[in-house]
């Protein structure tokens, strides 16, 4: 009994501690585990904004303070955390998910606390029909699945591809968009294969691979495993090229000497980016000493657009998702650093993508874009 | 001083404090604590259904959560498709649990512990694989979004307190089934296989088919815990019926003592808020690797206090201290 | 919804097969047939070889004192992180470091039991058991907290040159410097070990020992110095198999043994737990089953197939391949 009221003065204590003068937003992310390197960027980027408002005279007189809540892209963690956000008065607005998994978990507990949140990287189809609280401002897999398949088929011209996919949400969605596209082109899918967050060993599939002799393989997976089965691919003598979604955006692949000649959608790129990024990406440079990745970008503009929000409208949850589902067309959208952001009805919004590739050993545009 | 007063009263004050738990003063944070509580009394729920096989019976079951996973999908699927209500859906669960022991249990329990270990882990691996990949029946790694909660008196669940105390209905339930065991004769039968397979069979129990009940019984409680998971939560995904919810749960009751009802909820309720207060106080890094502590846990308990923190039941010690008692004044008379 | 990508999954295979078709039954197709499955059974045979070395720990361990190690899969993945700091870190040649790390590994064999298990040699088989389990789960953790949860990798000209270069390529079909290491050092040292147990004192004493302890003890063997022994061998074997698969898939992460731990032990009682031979025949059986499962039917439930034929093995057939018949209990 005694150990339980100790319990509940603990919890009390660590939950209720209020930041007096200061706005917090907290950004919900993984920052360790597997996908930590994904996390880096976003608590990069997010530092970068909360910094530049706050030296800009904060959020009508006070600074913004960035809580970072590390979610380890587990759906069950997700909901601890969302559950411990939504029942802090203090919070009236979320930065995160990333995965799309954990945010499925998180969606309900929002919408129950009528709590506002923009997620920087989930891009999932489901998530938008699930909760009117719930915006990204990063465009969907379905879209960036077919954007995949046209720029395949009228950039790259390849007629034969083989899909080596992860079993999980992410991967399976972007498979299916591409496939969709794809097909319609008259492209041929020669076999789909599947692994494993888990898995290291791949040669049995890229075996497989190697017999079917495709012209590319599509990888819509994530970079941990990306750069395993470049190495691996390599070493059963299977050169083809290799392509993937923004999941293979990491540093990891371009240190792998393998993953030479690979290619990646990905929402930002830092040369293809307007005017309005340039000092974004020459202060993100100066304190981190490289180049933003699509992460720090789109992070970057989701604090950026929940400041906004409570400029605007201040300290309410209810206010914020107005002020937010307000931003439906061109002419109101959010001028960011990776572009404009304005959302349809179901929070979703449209972005441009593009292309960059593996050149000797670092990313750099594709010099051949899509429109 | 608490000793004095009697086990009647101290439960009756137990229970009263649990009544109006929800309606303590706890300001802004009630909502996240009474989140954590439910969980606790979620995981009182899985223990007490576990304690069945490795504490009444004395054989290691390192798939729980196997069958904590096919309750949840059962719920789940159930819900979304036949929109059944939750007093329905329970009862399904729990049959499906049960039918999958027994489907598992029949042909494994025959071997020694060991081999019974690793089978089960084999086998709650298999079911995550099959969650994971039937694509047709579970949406796999999409997860089961929209499950609704279930609706009491024409009134969807909705806040934390009214799932709380849905949640202790639950672990009451359970509970008196468990008590209720104990001490039946299914419960002796059991000790007895637990104390000493052969002299067990000798005195004619059937040790295959009390392990079959131990094993379906326990089996249907995982079920019906992971129903009651899937409509709290309404989202369910493959990654949360890993084998790590299986070492979590036996965690609980290797530290609150392995066959005592008491220490298993004990358990529950001290680990469960722990690693919330390891959320705050460690950093990430640490957090991340809070598993370390469950680990030690097992390996110091089994060395130094293999019972548990509460050594056994004490009423059970209490009653068998009696008995000797009776029986040394009965030698004395003679 | 539900149905959506299991369709298109559908789909494409439907493709597959009529682009598959349409090639017919030429020369050339029957020549990636073929070479399509030699490469397969290459890529079984070496996995197999890793399963091996891994199962011999266990197997040596339950042969002696009945008990299913679980930190055994942990002191795997020890191994190839020690090499792997090592390697990078200290910038030891590679061939030291994989000396040093089975030293370490043997090492921490005898330690883990002297603390873990030794306590518990009278106790009930259930507390041995959920201690093994507990300091598997620590290990991994503490691993965890060492190393972190990235996945390492080695630098590519930190290595032998030579184990990136094809040893022989037939056709489409190639077989690695690496691969051919990998199974050489596997063969050697089950030939190694086979030797230590059948014609030195102390593999008597082991066989002994794994018989009856207390008439071996009466016999006058130290039942715990053999006991030690055979961890520290065993552990030297884990600790090298975790070497070798860090090489050959370049792959080294804190949870790595937890899966390669189950699928070796599954070896284990594939050819039969507590026999030596049984653990390579049964690593290599496994190995290879899961590459032509993986290649051939599923990749989707390739770590299906080793826990089920685990579960059939133990349910039909508990003394596995060669449990009792050819094999001697270590």
């Amino acid at each position: 009994m005694r150990k339980l009221l100790c319990v509940v003065l603990v919890l009390g204590l660590i939950t209720g501690v209020a930041w007096a003068d200061s706005i917090k937003i907290p950004v919900a992310s993984p920052f360790t585990g597997q996908l930590a390197s994904f996390g880096e960027g976003v608590k990069n980027g997010a530092a970068l904004k909360a910094s530049e408002i706050n030296a800009a005279g904060g959020v009508n007189g006070k600074t913004v303070k960035i809580v970072l809540e590390d979610e380890l892209c587990d759906p069950k963690e997700a909901a601890t955390v969302a559950t411990k956000l939504a029942n802090d008065p203090a919070v009236v607005v979320v930065v995160g998910h990333l995965c799309s998994s954990a945010t499925l978990a998180a969606l309900p507990i929002y919408r129950e606390a009528k709590l506002p949140a923009i997620s920087p990287a989930s891009t999932n189809v489901d998530i938008g029909k699930m909760s009117p609280y719930y915006f990204r401002n990063v465009y969907r897999d379905d879209f960036q699945g077919a954007f995949l398949a046209r720029y395949v088929d009228e950039v790259k011209g390849f007629k034969r591809i083989a899909i080596f996919y992860e079993v999980n949400d992410y991967s399976m969605g972007l498979m299916s968009a591409f496939m969709k596209e794809a097909i319609k082109r008259g492209i041929t899918i020669l076999g789909t294969e599947a692994y494993t967050s888990d898995t290291t060993d791949f040669k049995p599939q890229l075996t497989k691979f190697k017999m079917m002799r495709p012209d590319a393989i599509f990888n819509p997976g994530y970079a941990p495993q990306g750069t395993l089965i470049a190495t691996q691919a390599a070493s059963l003598g299977l050169k083809v090229s290799m392509f993937g979604a923004d999941g293979l955006d990491d540093d990891l692949m371009v240190k792998n000497p393998d993953a030479e000649g690979l290619f990646v959608t990905t929402p930002f790129l830092p040369d293809k980016a307007g005017p309005q990024a340039a000092k974004f990406i020459e202060s993100y440079k100066r304190v981190y000493g490289k180049d933003p990745n699509w992460f720090a970008a789109n992070t970057y503009d989701a604090v950026g657009m929940a400041a906004e929000a409570i400029k605007a409208v201040g300290m309410d949850r209810e206010k914020i998702q107005a002020y937010l589902a307000g931003i439906n067309s061109l002419d109101k959208a959010y001028v960011g650093v990776a572009g404009k952001t304005y959302f349809d009805e179901n929070g979703d919004c449209l972005k441009a993508a593009f292309i960059k590739e593996i050149k000797n050993g670092k990313w750099v545009s594709s010099q051949q874009q899509l429109q | 001083m608490i000793s004095k007063i009697s086990p009647r009263w101290k439960l009756a004050a137990i229970f009263v404090f649990a009544l109006v738990l929800p309606w303590l003063p706890l300001g802004s944070s009630t909502n996240y604590f009474l989140r954590v509580i439910n969980t606790a009394i979620l995981y009182m729920i899985l223990a007490l259904g576990l304690n069945i096989v490795p504490g009444f019976t004395g054989l290691l079951d390192l798939g729980y959560v196997g069958f904590y996973g096919i309750g949840a999908y059962t719920a789940g699927l159930l819900t979304i498709h036949y929109n059944l209500s939750f007093w329905m859906i329970l009862p399904l669960a729990a049959l499906n649990g049960a039918m999958w022991g027994i489907l598992l249990g029949a042909p494994t329990l025959r071997l020694t512990g060991d081999y019974f270990a690793i089978v089960t882990f084999g086998f709650s691996e298999l079911v995550v694989l099959v969650i994971r990949n039937e694509l047709w029946l579970t949406r796999g790694p999409m997860g089961l979004p929209g499950i609704a909660p279930p609706v009491i008196f024409g009134h969807p669940l909705k806040l934390e307190w009214e799932f709380y105390y849905l949640v202790l209905l639950l672990l009451m339930l359970v509970m008196l089934v468990a008590s209720r065991l104990e001490d039946s004769r299914l419960g002796r039968a059991w000790f007895a296989i637990r104390e000493d397979e052969i002299a067990a069979q000798c005195c004619g129990i059937n040790l295959i088919r009390y392990k079959i009940i131990a094993f379906a019984i326990s089996a249907s409680i995982g079920a019906m815990g992971g129903a009651f998971f899937a409509r709290w939560f309404k989202f369910i995904h493959p990654d949360m019926f890993k084998f790590w919810e299986s070492i979590l749960i036996l965690c609980l009751i290797v530290f609150g003592g392995m066959g005592s009802i008491t220490g298993t909820m004990l358990g529950a309720l001290i680990l469960i808020p722990l690693a919330e207060i390891l959320r705050a106080v460690l950093p990430q890094g640490m957090f991340n690797a809070r598993y370390l502590i469950y680990g030690l846990i097992l390996v110091l308990m089994m060395r130094w206090r293999p019972a548990g923190i509460i050594p056994f039941d004490r009423a059970q010690e209490s009653k068998a201290a009696r008995m000797r008692q009776r029986l040394t004044a009965l030698g004395s008379k003679e | 919804m539900a149905g959506r990508h299991a369709h298109l999954r559908g789909l494409a295979r439907a493709i597959h097969e009529i682009s598959g078709l349409s090639r017919g039954l030429s020369v050339e197709n029957l020549l990636d047939i073929s070479s399509l499955f030699l490469q397969q059974l290459v890529n079984g045979i070496t996995l197999g070889g890793v399963y091996a070395l891994i199962a011999v720990g266990y197997t040596m361990v339950y042969g002696v004192i009945q008990l299913i190690n679980f930190a055994h899969g942990e002191i795997y993945m020890l191994g190839a992180f020690l090499a792997y700091t090592q390697v990078t870190l200290l910038r030891l040649p590679f061939f030291v470091a994989f000396l040093t790390t089975l030293l370490i590994c043997a090492v921490f064999g005898v330690i883990l039991d002297y603390v873990a298990y030794r306590p518990l040699r009278t106790a009930p088989r259930l507390a041995a058991l959920i201690t093994a389990i507990g300091m598997s789960i620590f290990l991994q953790n503490l691993a965890l907290l060492l190393w972190g949860s990235q996945i390492k990798s080695y630098p590519r000209d930190i290595l032998p040159r030579l184990f990136f270069k094809p040893a022989l390529t037939m056709g489409e079909v190639s077989l690695s410097w690496l691969q051919v290491f990998i199974l050489s050092i596997t063969v050697i040292f089950m030939l190694i070990l086979h030797l230590i147990i059948h014609k030195t004192k102390v593999g008597m004493a082991m066989r002994a020992v794994s018989q009856d302890k207390v008439t071996s003890a009466l016999m006058g063997i130290g039942v715990n110095r053999v006991i030690s022994f055979t961890f520290a061998i065993g552990s030297a074997m884990g600790g090298m198999a975790g070497i070798l698969v860090g090489l050959y898939y370049n792959a080294i992460f804190p949870t790595m043994g937890y899966i390669a731990g189950v699928k070796a032990f599954a070896a284990a009682v594939l050819g039969g737990i507590g026999s030596v031979p049984g653990a390579m025949l049964g690593g290599g059986v496994l190995g290879i089953a899961e590459v032509l499962g993986a290649g051939y039917l599923s990749s989707a439930y390739r770590d299906g197939i080793s826990y089920a034929v685990m579960i059939l093995v133990i349910i039909f057939k508990p003394s596995g391949l060669i449990g009792q018949i050819l094999g001697e209990k270590v």
